[in-house]
């Protein structure tokens, strides 16, 4: 069982278990990002429009990913307006670790 | 001290003066701030960086790229190289055009992707595939050319079937071959991923730091210029010299 | 008989490719504009060649090439001497500079062009770096793997520190220096067609992406055949020779234990 300690094991083990450990975090934190009232819209499973607060002011970075998941209709400070979310979306975005909070807009 | 530690010693003081230096560089020299930003920059630009999101996203984005092609050169490069090595003739007959087409990095043949695909994802991913596959096809080759004949002849007197002669003793004996060819491959691929990216403006390391240089955000250019240093020296040290060295040591008695 | 036979033997898989090529584009496979026949390749070629647009561009890759050479191959082969004859020093520089050779290339355009701009000196400098780093390391590894027997060969027999240094360590480094500059020919090539293309107005790697704007399929296949033929005989024209006057002349010397 000597292999079990050759460095390339150690590196591969290491490194499966930094994936499996920041994508139980990210999904255990993403209900928490949402906004109760969004949660309740989103049951009715339409297009919502929402609003992301970061806790920075986004860069183009982010305007272009959440451009991926909507309508990107403008920046308030650190938060972005998007438009015709739909729930599946919503759950994405939550997923972000740097996202701080979606709302209803 | 053994030398072992006073090796490591005398590296963090290496370490210490060269950080000492470029800090004051950074703050004497009479050049616009964006020139030379201080480590403490590059720092704070990774911290920054990594609390935004940006880096992970774009580390993954180029490893994912080079994976692929890793895993692609593989499953194409090798059966190809392996076919074309069992003939001496045909060996010979490609030679020169697999030397010469592997020469020909993937990043020349961008422009002509450019033509076919514009600029999107798949012109990276063909580039940089085909700069990953060539080493590997040739290495196979060289690989399988370099299994001395009495092997196989002594497979064939104890009537052995061709296909037990490929998987018993030319595979193995091209193990190191394939081993050296998928470490050249992925040492050219690299470099030619981050070429292409600053190319084609798709998310990855290459964008970043190429990106980075229009808005004179040179803390991000070193963060970046840091992180594609890491990323092949972790790739390098972890996974792709252990696996040459154990073909090597396992299979090399069957290359000279 | 034997010289010209073997020529023949080496052109001919070409020749093969040209044919399929030709016969490909005949038959309609591709689009003209993803594949232009040779014909249309040779007559851009002749084209290229007339207003001089061919020989200026080469001339401006090659010349970078070989200013990157003549600036990065001495400077990198003296401070790997240096650095490799200090045993103290020699284990802690190593590691670094296997860094640096990771990341060497066109990982450094954006830094270059913030401190030169565009234009021919970042090119250079990327070749510089390229050339500079690989070569440097090898030199190190070189002298620190001269077995320390010849050092003491000459040494007994009176010989000085510079002795020492010009007829042990540097022909004992020799082979794994000329591995370093056959290596870092190969990257800095590559390096430098990728930064002509991104950063300045000149130069075969320019050239093909300038062409590529203009949907130029003909020019672009023009200038990926100038830059394997460039390769091809640098190889074999380069350093070929260069290894076979010094690894087979020198090779007795270098292998480490």
């Amino acid at each position: 069982m000597s292999w079990l300690r050759h460095r390339t094991v150690v590196f591969l083990l290491v490194l499966a278990a930094a994936w499996a450990g920041s994508e139980a975090f990210v999904r255990l934190t993403a209900p928490g990002r949402v906004d109760p009232a969004l949660a309740r819209a989103l049951a009715a499973d339409t297009l919502v429009n929402v609003a992301v607060t970061l806790p920075f002011p986004p860069e183009e970075f982010h305007i272009r990913l959440f451009q991926g998941h909507g309508v990107v209709s403008g920046v308030r400070g650190t938060t972005v307006l998007l438009n015709r979310v739909g729930p599946a979306e919503v759950r994405r975005i939550a997923r972000q670790y740097w996202v701080r909070r979606i709302a209803l807009q | 001290m053994t030398p072992r530690v006073e090796t490591a010693a005398l590296g963090l003081g290496v370490l210490g003066a060269a950080l000492g230096a470029w800090s004051l560089a950074a703050a004497t020299l009479p050049l616009p701030d964006y020139y030379l930003p201080p480590p403490t920059a590059v720092l704070g630009a990774l911290t920054d960086l990594t609390a935004k999101g940006i880096l992970p996203t774009y580390v993954a984005r180029s490893l994912e790229r080079i994976l692929l092609a890793a895993v692609t050169g593989l499953l194409v490069g090798v059966p190809i190289g392996l076919v074309l090595g069992m003939s001496g003739r045909v060996s010979q007959f490609c030679y020169p055009l697999l030397n010469f087409f592997q020469s020909v990095s993937g990043i020349a043949w961008l422009p002509l992707m450019l033509v076919w695909f514009g600029f999107g994802e798949r012109t990276i991913l063909v580039a940089v595939n085909y700069t990953v596959l060539f080493p590997l096809i040739f290495n196979t080759l060289l690989g399988v050319r370099s299994v001395p004949r009495l092997y196989v002849n002594a497979l064939r007197t104890m009537g052995a079937p061709r296909w037990r002669i490929v998987t018993d003793v030319l595979v193995p004996g091209a193990l190191p071959g394939i081993a050296t060819g998928l470490r050249l491959g992925l040492a050219y691929g690299w470099r030619a991923l981050i070429a292409a990216e600053m190319l084609v403006g798709a998310q990855g390391l290459g964008y970043m730091i190429f990106n980075a240089q229009s808005f004179h955000q040179t803390a991000r250019i070193m963060l970046g210029m840091g992180m594609i240093g890491v990323l092949w020296v972790v790739l390098d040290y972890f996974l792709l010299r252990p696996l040459e060295d154990a073909t090597i040591a396992r299979w090399g008695l069957v290359q000279r | 008989m034997t010289r010209m036979a073997a020529t023949l033997r080496g052109a001919a898989p070409f020749a093969a490719l040209v044919l399929v090529w030709a016969l490909v584009t005949r038959a309609g496979l591709v689009p003209p504009l993803f594949l232009p026949p040779p014909g249309d390749v040779a007559r851009a070629a002749w084209e290229m060649a007339r207003d001089g647009s061919l020989w200026v561009n080469t001339l401006a890759s090659l010349g970078r090439v070989l200013l990157g050479l003549a600036a990065g191959v001495p400077l990198a082969v003296a401070l790997g001497v240096v650095v490799g004859l200090n045993r103290r020093l020699a284990p802690v520089v190593e590691p670094v500079i296997g860094f640096f050779n990771a990341l060497s290339g066109i990982a450094w355009l954006p830094l270059a062009i913030t401190w030169f701009g565009l234009g021919w000196w970042s090119v250079t400098f990327i070749m510089f770096n390229t050339i500079f780093f690989l070569v440097f390391f090898n030199t190190l590894v070189g002298v620190r793997t001269v077995p320390r027997i010849f050092e003491h060969a000459v040494r007994t027999m009176g010989g000085s520190r510079r002795h020492v240094i010009l007829q042990v360590l540097i022909p004992g480094a020799l082979p794994s220096i000329v591995t370093g500059i056959r290596m870092s020919i190969g990257f800095g090539w590559r390096a430098v067609i990728a930064a002509e293309m991104i950063a300045t107005s000149t130069g075969l790697g320019f050239l093909i992406f300038n062409a590529a704007n203009f949907h130029q399929s003909d020019a672009i296949l023009v200038g990926i055949a100038v830059i394997g033929v460039l390769w091809l005989l640098t190889d074999r024209l380069v350093l070929q020779p260069l290894e076979r006057r010094t690894i087979e002349r020198w090779g007795l010397v270098s292998t480490a234990p």
